[in-house]
């Protein structure tokens, strides 16, 4: 129960970030940004993903994370673990690109990267003891 | 047991693999081009809209200095989306509501991207005693660069007051005074009390009713219209 919790609040900052750039991104303002690169990587080809923001696939997973944290069992477990790890490995890539492509960085997705590895460290670990 | 969710767990990485491969090739199958220069690569070259001619400034207002109501306008040199609200929806803007007198527009210049946005707004402010601020602001968002990469020099600034039809030697001598240093002191507590968060944000003054930010879905011509009408009407 204690390992849901804390999925459930990891995700719930995650989805705050996501809902954030999800709002910046519709209403074409900038975000507030302390790296001076966010408004450079939110108008980057890499902030979309077939058209979708990748901010609202961000939402939509941590979404998803916080409804398999409410449910029992390992079923839920491993779907949570599935979603978070892809999560991860996106946002790993999201981040070389920052770095290597974009050549700016903004802390909104920094923060997304710190809080999705938290989720995905969590959602492992319930995978290896939740109960049956 | 536990081999068994040792298993799950490796499918569960194999899965999320292919998901994350499925979303790298769908954002990286794009256009070729690096979509980070593309704030300056659209830019660069771009020139100054004539749609502020043979309109009246005084300082930083742009229009009918009586005109029964103001939209105060809080921008950064360095916003993308500052630029493109005035190359795409400022024309507009001035048809509709400044030139036939119903607003006039002030500029109010804050420093939300970096410390190179400090120089252009004192760039800007410098030109207001010429009276030609405005065209100082359009000149330099037609030069605009990539944020932060320090492109807001003394040569951009003597090249956009050239372009803004304004003296260069008496804007790069005025910039440091600190008449314009209270200029931006006074922009940033008005900033503060208008709750601004990010730039573009506009502001309506429209006595008696009281100041009111205007709430916009996008920065389209069309919807900052309806937007705008709205806050007039009330």
């Amino acid at each position: 129960m204690t390992l849901r919790r804390a999925i459930a609040a990891a995700a719930l900052i995650g989805g705050a970030i996501a809902a954030y750039l999800t709002i910046v991104h519709y209403s074409h303002l900038s975000p507030i940004c302390t790296t001076g690169g966010c408004e450079k990587v939110q108008q980057s080809r890499y902030a979309e993903a077939a058209g979708i923001p990748v901010a609202v696939l961000g939402l939509f997973a941590y979404a998803a994370v916080l409804v398999t944290a409410c449910i029992r069992g390992l079923t839920a477990a491993v779907v949570g673990a599935t979603i978070a790890l892809a999560g991860v490995a996106f946002s790993g890539y999201l981040l070389w690109a920052q770095l290597a492509r974009i050549h700016a960085i903004c802390q909104w997705c920094v923060g997304n990267d710190i809080v999705i590895a938290v989720v995905a460290v969590l959602c492992v670990a319930r995978v290896l003891t939740e109960a049956d | 047991m536990k081999r068994r969710r040792l298993l799950l767990l490796g499918a569960a990485i194999g899965a999320a693999a292919v998901v994350a491969v499925v979303l790298i090739v769908v954002v990286s199958g794009g256009s070729s081009e690096s979509g980070a220069s593309t704030t300056s690569a659209d830019t660069t070259g771009s020139t100054p809209s004539s749609s502020l001619a043979g309109i009246p400034q005084h300082g930083a207002t742009l229009g009918n200095p009586n005109a029964p109501a103001t939209l105060v306008v809080y921008e950064d040199p360095q916003c993308p989306f500052c630029r493109q609200w005035n190359v795409d929806t400022l024309p507009t803007v001035l048809r509709d509501y400044v030139r036939p007198g119903k607003i006039n527009l002030e500029y109010r210049g804050v420093v939300i991207i970096g410390p190179n946005s400090v120089k252009g707004l004192r760039a800007i402010y410098a030109a207001a005693p010429q009276n030609k601020l405005w065209n100082m602001v359009d000149a330099l968002y037609a030069q605009q660069g990539a944020e932060n990469s320090g492109w807001i020099t003394n040569d951009v600034i003597r090249s956009a007051a050239q372009q803004a039809g304004a003296n260069p030697d008496q804007i790069l001598a005025r910039m440091n005074t600190p008449a314009v240093t209270a200029q931006l002191t006074r922009a940033a507590k008005q900033a503060a009390a208008d709750q601004v968060r990010g730039t573009p944000t506009f502001v309506v003054e429209h006595p008696p009713a009281l100041s009111q930010q205007l709430a916009l879905t996008s920065l389209e011509p069309a919807e900052f219209d309806a937007a705008l009408s709205a806050a007039l009407q009330q």
